[in-house]
């Protein structure tokens, strides 16, 4: 018996949240959540997770590294809403209270094989320097209710941030069906590497 | 019906004097593309970068459209505005470029550029701000009416795209 064509297809992404760069802050904690359209679905692995908390490095390199595993596996009809991965990343400010040091974002690739992106992470500013002062003085820094407004593009018009670091992240992206349902994603990329390199972006 | 979906980021700007940055961006396409999920135009959040001089805005972009035609192949444009203190904005660069129209990942480095007006509104310019602006938003991705403007380079805006083709080899279309 013939089987019909496929009318599903399935992405499935592993790798891990490897390390940061915050040039100003230490002991620093990762969220991720995947942020994805109404045709998706996962169906195997883990769509969110809480790192270790992790220090600087004494040596030169001064690296924040978490090493922190990812693996699922997404199902979808319609490449609509493709999977965002969304970063949270916490750490103690000086009075020990845990406060935001960035928010970020990136679509899973899309193309098959190995990719490393490096997301710049940013966090909402105080309105004025009275709120700032005294966010600071509390504890109570501004922060985003439900951090999977980072991977919307509707409603950031009205919101002020600063971005002030960057995490790294690698994945392997292994898809199922889609060349059987006419899509077409280009040319494997394999070796990656993409998104702006930190050093670009750091004081020297 | 051939199918492209464009998935990716604007992920902000360089070479700006002004540091606290936003864009407002828009996808025009021609008569035979039709936009079936996704929003056409949008405006990123206001950026001031701590650390190092690119302004990161991360803005997703999720269009599908389907097509009958390759003509008006959708193109980008941007409107990159700076906000100060007070919150009054100012504009800082007009660019646009087409989405890439084969499939896979792209990184984008879209110029821009704003409109210059005589020494006066210069110097205007330089201590009061503000400063002359397209009335039709359309002369940033059309070629037509641009031998009137003199404009001076801006700074870069960064993108990064992908892009996904259903049923194009049907139809013969190489991309």
């Amino acid at each position: 018996m013939a089987a019909a064509g496929p009318s599903v297809f399935l992405l499935m992404v592993n790798g891990q949240v490897e390390s940061a760069q915050f040039p100003e802050y230490d002991d620093l904690y990762c969220k991720y959540c995947f942020v994805y359209g109404q045709d998706w679905a996962p169906t195997a692995g883990l769509e969110e997770g809480i790192s270790q908390i992790t220090s600087k490095s004494q040596d030169v390199r001064r690296a924040l590294v978490w090493n922190f595993p990812i693996d699922v596996t997404f199902k979808s009809t319609n490449p609509y809403g493709w999977p965002q991965i969304v970063l949270s990343v916490y750490g103690p400010d000086v009075f020990g209270n845990d406060v935001v040091r960035g928010y970020g974002a990136v679509h899973v690739p899309f193309s098959p094989g190995r990719h490393k992106r490096t997301v710049p992470m940013f966090v909402p500013e105080s309105t004025s320097k009275l709120q700032k002062f005294t966010s600071w003085f509390m504890g109570r820094r501004p922060e985003y209710t439900d951090p999977k407004v980072v991977a919307q593009g509707e409603g950031r018009e009205v919101t002020r941030v600063r971005s002030q670091g960057f995490v790294t992240l690698l994945f392997n992206v292994v898809t199922k069906d889609m060349r059987k349902l006419g899509y077409d994603t280009g040319p494997p990329d394999t070796q990656g590497a993409s998104g702006p390199s930190p050093q670009q972006g750091l004081p020297p | 019906m051939a199918e492209v979906h464009v998935i990716g980021q604007i992920m902000g700007a360089t070479g700006f004097s002004e540091s606290s940055l936003f864009c407002k961006w828009g996808v025009h396409t021609g008569a035979a593309w039709k936009l079936l999920s996704g929003v056409r135009e949008g405006q990123t959040q206001v950026d001031t970068p701590q650390v190092g001089d690119m302004a990161y805005w991360s803005h997703p972009i999720d269009l599908h459209f389907a097509t009958k035609g390759l003509q008006g192949w959708p193109r980008l444009h941007l409107q990159v505005w700076s906000q100060d203190g007070f919150g009054r904005c100012q504009l800082a660069g007009y660019g646009f470029c087409h989405v890439p129209s084969s499939p896979g990942s792209h990184q984008l480095h879209c110029p821009t550029w704003r409109p210059l007006g005589p020494w006066r509104e210069q110097l205007a310019r330089a201590f009061v701000g503000g400063g002359p602006q397209l009335l039709h938003g359309d002369a940033v991705y059309s070629g037509a009416d641009r031998y009137r403007l003199r404009t001076v380079a801006s700074g870069l805006v960064h993108l990064e795209l992908g892009l996904l083709l259903r049923h194009f080899d049907r139809y013969g279309v190489q991309c």
